[in-house]
């Protein structure tokens, strides 16, 4: 990079920008594992900073990278250009709760448990639940559209934002949205930003709808013999119009490699289980929970755990907390997608991997948030075998054509990045990607944002 | 460098981010070079030879408490401090010790005679140079700039340690063995004698291991493996001759150098493999040993001794962390100190102690100590009491910043006042 242009920002940040070797070493990576080295970082404090850094960049031409807390799964932050990664952490606090309007209003960095313990407090909610919200932020949760548990009745971070404030690829601050619960004024600029990966704007600020909390809550655990049986199940609590507030499918790979490391009490033919909660005011949790119960009896499950209270709902929840520790030790390697079908395709989905695993012989664990047909597909390999790491590529692009054929989408929640770029063609189509393009060039005409993201013609890395 | 098992061991970290939540230095730094996966990055790239200034990698890794939460929390089991400790071994090994370190930990170690003279020739530079500034816990000196030790207080080195306190022959053989540990050796040796009192009220004989070298973490801490090699060979043998039941530690980061930290030092390879073992699985807490041998029992009914709540417990890092026994330490309180002791806030935060952290930057120690003491402070604590000697040098000296009237104390301190109400 420019020497003028380190010197230049070196003026806007002071201490507070780093470019040493090692400082660049610790924000060449996020959660993916892949490592490209930055030219600089930069923690700004301010939306001016931001902007001021967005206008260098323009006249020197160099990449910005936004970044939270680097826990991203599709390569999001890593600067795979170069350039100056813009680490927002420190840009984290939480600027009002409003009680009456049930708004909050937040900087990007703050951490997605923070803010939920703070409105928790108020006796309000913000739903949005990733496995990683003690530690991802909120600004690479609006740029990834983050997703979790709970999506299946209180829905994703979209579902959420009211308005934002974002610098653009120009270095213009834009504020998007409203404060209130409507608001159709224009082009919903607001979605536009959120699920964009930080290619379109850098969020300073966001707008936040809160809810009240939930009264109480019970969770349920079910043992079936066969994945077909689980999901059916599934379908069949839909059809019983409850919405439960996680609804969580462990098929029989991933039970079989907690079973290994802990000693939960697992039947032993157990081939599937559904972790259910439900929540609301405590008469219909308890009424809710009764028919769960029953419907998951209906449908074959061999055993049924119901609990109401903090400590027990905490065991249940034991088994499928255990997975993510436990599944590296079933191969080193982990290939990690993110799939969603309709929910009535998730038996179809479910037989077709464990087919699949058989015909590549793979080892593939799944489990996920079946309650929305979200499946995470975890392709586990050794990372020392060619042919191995050939066969896993093969199969994730039969994951995808399935996938699309079943109506799904290729990322429920994790992103484009780099890891996806490929497939973004296979899913929306030539036309979708040109419109996506055209849109890019309006917000950040010189391609300042996150480059090689997204995009397949750009997301080959720097020589 | 090369080193392909500590390779290994870093590549087990998939990146996840998860320790970024409970690093004590984070909310200091708000930075990745502060946390476990920015250094292990860090070690991967001297390692690969895409970092070659090992030099600033030794600073980075040095900017740490080794307080092992990080671990503790990682999901993919990480074993993070053995992978900072033979990060900063492996570069020690390429570069040499920073001077500072070598000033603290040298080769004066292993021996208990050249370490008396060590002690005293410490207390004696520190007479001379330091200015005693007045506190609530004490005399303290201030240790001085020719060191670049600036800022940093410390309690004067007691004339007579614990041990040299005993009469000839006391306490000499036993089936017990009470390791006392440096600090309550010297520093607070009425730490050393509580521990060694309120042992005996269990009417077994209890020997003082007189001629123990350092018990090695400091030096193992900070990447001298050789000096704590040294250390840990001199312990295993004489442990092994004397050959006790068990092994009583009032330190809770002695014992995790018995328990833990032995068994990667001393290689299966190592002819004192075998006695390492042994003598490892025998290395139990102060905690333990006053709950098994029936002293927590025999303590007179603490309940309406007043002070209700005031007594808090510390969760040392390596004690209730990284051995698990918070626990045991607090069923001890509960009988000495009954209704006296409640849950403090913020009980499990590291005191931010760090060891040789806490001399390379003592302002982000105090300040991490400073917290930790105020928060229990407002929560109405007036007693913290813990048993490792780090936390107790450290939150004295942080009680001394911030809150004069609060006292820090061993858990066998408040055991020893039960057993003479009795
Ligand atoms: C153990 C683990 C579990 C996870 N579980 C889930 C899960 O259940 N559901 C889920 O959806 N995800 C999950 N993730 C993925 C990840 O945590 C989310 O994608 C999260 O939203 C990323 O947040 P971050 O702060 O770490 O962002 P980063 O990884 O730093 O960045 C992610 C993207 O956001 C952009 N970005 C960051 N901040 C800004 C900003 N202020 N303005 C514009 N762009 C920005 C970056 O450029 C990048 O493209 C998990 C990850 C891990 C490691
Ligand atoms: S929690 Fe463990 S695996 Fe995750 S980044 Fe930290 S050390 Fe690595
Ligand atoms: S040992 Fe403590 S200070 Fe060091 S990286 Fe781990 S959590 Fe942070």
């Amino acid at each position: 990079m420019d020497e003028r242009a380190i010197s230049a920002l070196r003026e806007i940040f002071g201490e507070r920008l780093k470019d040493s070797l090692e400082d660049r070493i610790c924000y060449s990576f996020d959660a993916t594992g892949k490592e490209f080295l930055p030219d600089a970082v930069a923690f700004p404090l301010t939306a001016e900073e931001v902007r001021r850094t967005v206008l260098l960049a323009n006249e020197f031409r160099f990449p910005v990278i936004p970044r939270g807390a680097g826990s991203g799964f599709s390569g999001g932050s890593l600067p795979v250009r170069g350039g100056v990664v813009l680490s927002l952490e420190r840009m984290d606090r939480i600027l009002s709760i409003d009680t009456e309007n049930l708004v909050a209003v937040v900087e990007p960095g703050v951490v997605t448990e923070t803010l939920k313990e703070e409105a928790k407090k108020r006796g309000l909610f913000y739903p949005p639940d990733p496995a990683s919200l003690k530690f991802c932020t909120i600004g690479g949760n609006l740029a990834e559209c983050a997703g979790g548990m709970c999506a299946v009745k209180y829905g994703v971070t979209r579902d959420y934002v009211l308005g934002l404030e974002a610098v653009l690829g120009t270095g213009e601050l834009l504020r998007t949205g409203v404060y209130t619960v409507k608001g159709v004024v224009g082009y919903d600029l607001t979605r536009m930003l959120v699920g964009s990966e930080g290619t379109l704007g850098i969020i300073t600020k966001a707008t936040l709808k809160l809810i009240p909390l939930p009264e109480s809550a019970a969770t349920l655990l079910a043992f079936f013999r066969t994945n077909g049986e689980g999901a059916r199940a599934v379908a069949g609590i839909v059809e019983e119009r409850i919405t439960p507030c996680a609804m969580e499918m462990m098929d029989r790979t991933a039970i079989d490699c907690v079973r290994e490391i802990a000693d939960l009490p697992v039947p032993g033919d157990a081939g599937c289980a559904l972790l259910i909660e439900v929540d609301g005011p405590e008469a219909s949790v308890s009424q809710e929970a009764g028919r769960v119960r029953a419907a998951c009896s209906r449908f074959g499950a061999t055993e049924v755990r119901l609990s109401t209270d903090a400590a027990g709902r905490e065991k249940l929840w034991e088994l499928r907390r255990s997975i993510s520790p436990a599944i590296r030790r079933v191969n080193p390697v982990k290939i990690n997608e993110d799939i969603v079908v309709p929910r009535s395709r998730l038996p179809v989905m479910y037989d077709f991997l464990s087919d699949l695993a058989a015909r590549k012989n793979l080892k593939i664990v799944n489990f996920g948030h079946a309650g929305d047909g979200n499946i995470h597909v975890n392709i586990m390999i050794s990372g020392k075998d060619e042919d191995e790491r050939r066969r896993a590529d093969d199969a994730v692009e039969e994951v995808f054509r399935k996938t699309v054929e079943l109506g799904g989408t290729i990322s429920g929640e994790h992103g484009i990045g780099i890891a996806k770029a490929p497939f973004l063609e296979m899913e929306v189509g030539p036309l979708g990607v040109s419109v996506m393009k055209r849109l890019k060039d309006c917000f950040d005409p010189n391609g300042i944002l996150n480059p090689g993201k997204i995009f397949v013609s750009e997301s080959a890395a720097r020589p | 460098m090369r080193d392909e098992e500590l390779r290994n061991l870093a590549a087990a970290c998939a990146k996840c981010g998860t320790c970024r939540t409970v690093c004590t230095l984070y909310p200091e730094r708000k930075a990745e070079i502060s946390v476990a996966r920015g250094k292990i990055a860090l070690i991967d790239a001297a390692l690969s030879g895409r970092d070659g200034n090992l030099g600033a990698i030794e600073g980075a890794l040095s900017d740490c408490l080794l307080c092992g939460r990080c671990e503790r929390a990682c999901p993919n089991q990480v074993l993070v401090e053995e992978i900072l400790m033979k990060g900063r071994a492996d570069i020690a090994k390429e570069i040499g010790l920073p001077a500072w370190k070598r000033l603290l930990f040298g080769k004066v170690m292993p021996s208990p005679g050249i370490r008396a003279a060590a002690t005293a020739a410490a207390t004696a530079a520190q007479r001379l140079l330091a200015k005693s500034i007045p506190t609530g816990s004490g005399l303290h000196y201030r240790f001085p700039e020719a060191f670049g030790l600036s800022g940093r207080t410390l309690p004067g080195f007691s004339a007579k340690g614990f041990i040299a306190s005993l009469a000839p022959g006391e306490a000499a053989t036993g089936d017990v063995m009470l390791f006392v540990g440096c600090v309550f050796d010297h520093v607070y040796p009425q730490i050393g004698r509580a521990s060694y009192e309120t042992m005996k009220a269990s009417g077994k004989e209890i020997a003082v291991f007189r001629d123990a070298a350092c018990c090695g973490l400091p030096a193992m801490a900070s990447g001298d493996r050789d000096s704590a090699l040294r250390c840990a060979e001199e312990n295993v043998r004489r442990l092994r001759a004397a050959a006790p039941s068990s092994v009583v530690f009032p330190c809770g980061s002695c014992l995790v150098m018995f328990r833990r930290n032995l068994l990667t030092l001393i290689p299966e390879t190592h002819p004192l493999r075998g006695d390492a073992a042994w003598v490892s699985g025998r290395c139990i807490d102060y905690a333990s040993f006053i709950l098994d041998s029936g002293v927590a029992e025999s303590l007179p009914d603490p309940s309406g001794s007043g002070g209700d709540g005031k007594i808090g417990y510390h969760d040392s890092c390596h004690l209730s962390g990284t051995l698990g026994k918070g626990r045991e330490a607090r069923e001890v309180l509960r009988a000495a100190a009954g209704p006296a002791f409640a849950e403090m806030p913020g009980a499990d935060l590291c005191c931010g102690y760090g060891g040789a952290f806490n001399v390379r930057d003592y302002a982000t120690s105090s300040r991490i100590g400073e917290n930790k003491v105020s928060l229990a402070a407002r929560g109405g604590t007036g007693v913290i009491a813990t048993a490792c000697s780090g936390c107790i040098l450290q939150m004295r000296d942080m009680a001394a910043h911030v809150q004069p009237s609060m006292r820090v104390a061993h858990i066998a301190e408040l055991v020893f006042a039960s057993l003479s109400r009795r």
